[in-house]
């Protein structure tokens, strides 16, 4: 199957290299940054875009990768879905549920598969949390805190910086402790939410939120785009005969360099595995293309994501909890 | 020579603020009230002071001042008792289970002219001295956001009676957070949300054993606080104080008792974490002693006391209202 990479950033081109792991043709390449496109394009001796329809409509396209902007997302899932394309969409989802609603509804129109790419559930330290959770290692879990962040993304003119594109370190990056709690503890009841979401003096963002479950289950979650450098996650999750404890700070392998070029820059720290996280979502959003098995996450679950965003966010304007 | 006395061993600080009368100079310990008797003779022997067991017997001894570290709803009674025979007092926290009886407290200190002070020995260790130091140093700039913990293991026994602790790990371990805040930032505290509950105990206890809360100070500054007894048996140590500061130049990290060696003993085939800072209550009971010699109060007062028994109990307020209440 032939792949185009709609949005040709970090993450386009981290996905282009996850395709052509799983033995794909990257083909097409597109991004309104000429350069962007080819470059991306380059290794893979695809063809570059600068406009993305033209690349969701080639013909010889079966997948299209939405690493755009997430204002963007909806109206190129549309178009993917209307051009019979199936859709690996980066998340967030959509910047409203109202988007992904009307993203769900085009992509079961067309009969393609919509794929959300919520990572964390990939990542080997999240599954082990979640596997010595539900082996009982813990005793009955009644509490969890996940901790996410470090630099503020992108540089001085990048859509992060736009709060009303991005919605700041809540909704592009907790989003994924949002939906990792909902997978693993179900469905929420309220949210409360504290977001600085600041411009001036210096732009920085940092959330912090407590949830209740439905099934009792007290989560704090706390999103930061407020560090000088750096990236750093952690988790606790507490139980009645127990406590699971990760931080990513801990890693395997670690290095400074005496130097570097550009300065301080966000770096994820991945310890190394054999398949990353990243590949195990293609392999898992393939298998569904493929009609093999059904995904780990679905797009109900993204749009989920997106609804305990938006509430958190709105119980961060009021200043008062949101139910869900 | 200052003369001290102590009413209650039932909470365990009492053990600590002993040690530090027995070490510091110029201080007595001269007599132990307790209304446990068995309880109130072990101790007399532990740290070498007569047990008295009658109250008012003790409360007429030659004393300048007492340590109070009854269970919470005790503390009014005993204090409205110590402030009525003369005495200078250090409480325990919470100085108070209801805001009701805190500003009692504080009234017959005030209308007996006696000194009242809250047990926060926080505000003496050594880390979170420092840390207020580098933030009043100016360097750091304004603070925007703080994310607090106070975790600790199951203190069970009266902790978990509500009738005698008045709540649980959000009494005990909310006011803490609260008045290092007040103390760091030289703010009050104006909303409180709070979701808690009984998360890891339901066999053995009813009160709660965590409360995860955001709270707005004057200013709009953002504060989360974990107050809890989510630390399982196997963990190596009691608990932690921690707090991360976002501000305008850059972020501070206090973790204010990881001074420590961690060991691996065969025996107990557990690691423990062995501390080595210094111990904070040392500071808090030798201003305790100041204040008594000085006739002044102390540092730490009962209305520091008055103010976190009322974010506390905007906490338990906001967890049955479901709703941010107003401090």
């Amino acid at each position: 199957m032939n792949v185009a990479i709609i949005g040709c950033g970090g993450m386009g081109r981290l996905h282009a290299e996850m395709a052509a792991n799983c033995g794909l043709r990257v083909v097409a390449c597109a991004d309104a940054v000429r350069k962007a496109a080819m470059s991306a394009a380059a290794p893979y001796r695809a063809k570059a875009f600068e406009n993305p329809m033209g690349a969701i409509k080639s013909k010889e396209v079966d997948i299209v990768v939405i690493t755009t902007p997430t204002p963007t997302h909806e109206k190129y899932v549309l178009a993917a879905a209307k051009a019979g394309k199936h859709i690996f969409c980066e998340k967030p989802f959509g910047r409203s549920s109202l988007e992904c609603k009307r993203s769900i509804a085009a992509a079961k129109k067309a009969d393609v598969k919509l794929f959300v790419g919520h990572v964390v559930r990939y990542f080997h330290e999240f599954e082990a949390i979640k596997a010595q959770i539900e082996s009982g290692a813990i005793g009955e879990a009644g509490w969890v805190k996940l901790y996410r962040g470090g630099i503020y993304p992108g540089n001085a003119k990048s859509w992060f910086r736009d709060y009303a594109q991005s919605g700041g370190v809540t909704f592009d990056c907790m989003i994924h402790d949002l939906d990792w709690v909902r997978y693993v503890f179900g469905e929420p009841k309220r949210i409360f939410c504290q977001a600085l979401l600041r411009k001036t003096p210096t732009q920085l963002d940092y959330s912090q939120v407590t949830m209740r479950m439905k099934n009792d289950v007290i989560a704090t979650i706390i999103g930061t785009w407020a560090h000088p450098s750096g990236f750093r996650v952690k988790v606790e999750a507490c139980g009645s005969k127990g406590m699971v404890q990760f931080d990513s700070s801990d890693a395997p392998v670690s290095g400074e360099a005496r130097k570097t070029a550009s300065g301080p820059t966000m770096i994820v720290p991945m310890s190394p595995v054999a398949v990353s996280p990243y590949q195990r979502e293609w392999e898992d959003f393939l298998g569904w293309v493929e009609g093999r098995s059904v995904p780990r996450v679905t797009a109900q679950d993204a749009l989920r994501a997106v609804q305990m965003a938006e509430a958190a966010l709105q119980s961060a304007e009021k200043r008062q909890p949101v139910k869900l | 020579m200052t003369k001290i006395g102590i009413m209650s061993f039932a909470h365990m600080h009492a053990h600590s603020y002993a040690e530090c009368l027995n070490r510091l100079p110029g201080v007595e310990l001269v007599a132990i009230w307790d209304d446990d008797a068995k309880r109130g003779r072990k101790m007399a022997k532990e740290f070498g002071a007569p047990f008295v067991k009658d109250r008012d017997k003790f409360l007429a001894r030659e004393l300048d001042g007492v340590i109070i570290t009854a269970e919470n709803v005790k503390h009014r009674a005993l204090v409205e008792a110590a402030a009525a025979a003369g005495l200078w007092i250090l409480c325990e926290k919470p100085l108070a289970t209801t805001v009701k009886d805190a500003k009692a407290m504080v009234k017959a200190c005030k209308k007996a002219k006696i000194g009242l002070g809250t047990a926060f020995p926080c505000r003496y260790s050594l880390p979170l001295m420092t840390a207020k130091d580098m933030l009043d140093s100016g360097a750091y700039g304004e603070v925007y956001s703080v994310a607090c913990t106070n975790h600790g293991q199951s203190p069970g026994g009266w902790f978990a009676d509500e009738a005698l602790s008045g709540g649980g790990a959000t009494m005990d371990h909310t006011v803490h957070g609260v008045d290092l805040l007040r103390w760091m930032l030289g703010k009050e505290f104006t909303q409180v949300y709070c979701e808690l509950g009984n998360q890891f105990h339901k066999e053995t206890m009813k009160t709660d054993d965590l409360g995860s809360m955001n709270m707005e100070m004057e200013g709009g500054i953002q504060v989360s606080h974990i107050a809890s007894w989510s630390r399982p048996q196997s963990f190596p140590t009691w608990g932690d104080v921690t707090m991360e500061f976002i501000c305008e130049n850059g972020v501070l990290n206090v973790d204010a008792f990881n001074q420590k060696v961690i060991v691996y003993n065969d025996k107990t085939k557990h690691a423990g974490w062995a501390a080595w800072g210094d111990n904070p209550d040392l500071g808090l009971i030798l201003d305790f002693v100041s204040a008594v010699r000085d006739k002044r109060d102390p540092v730490i007062s009962g209305i520091d006391g008055l103010r976190a028994t009322e974010v506390t109990a905007a906490a338990y307020k906001s967890s049955k209202t479901k709703k941010a209440v107003k401090v």
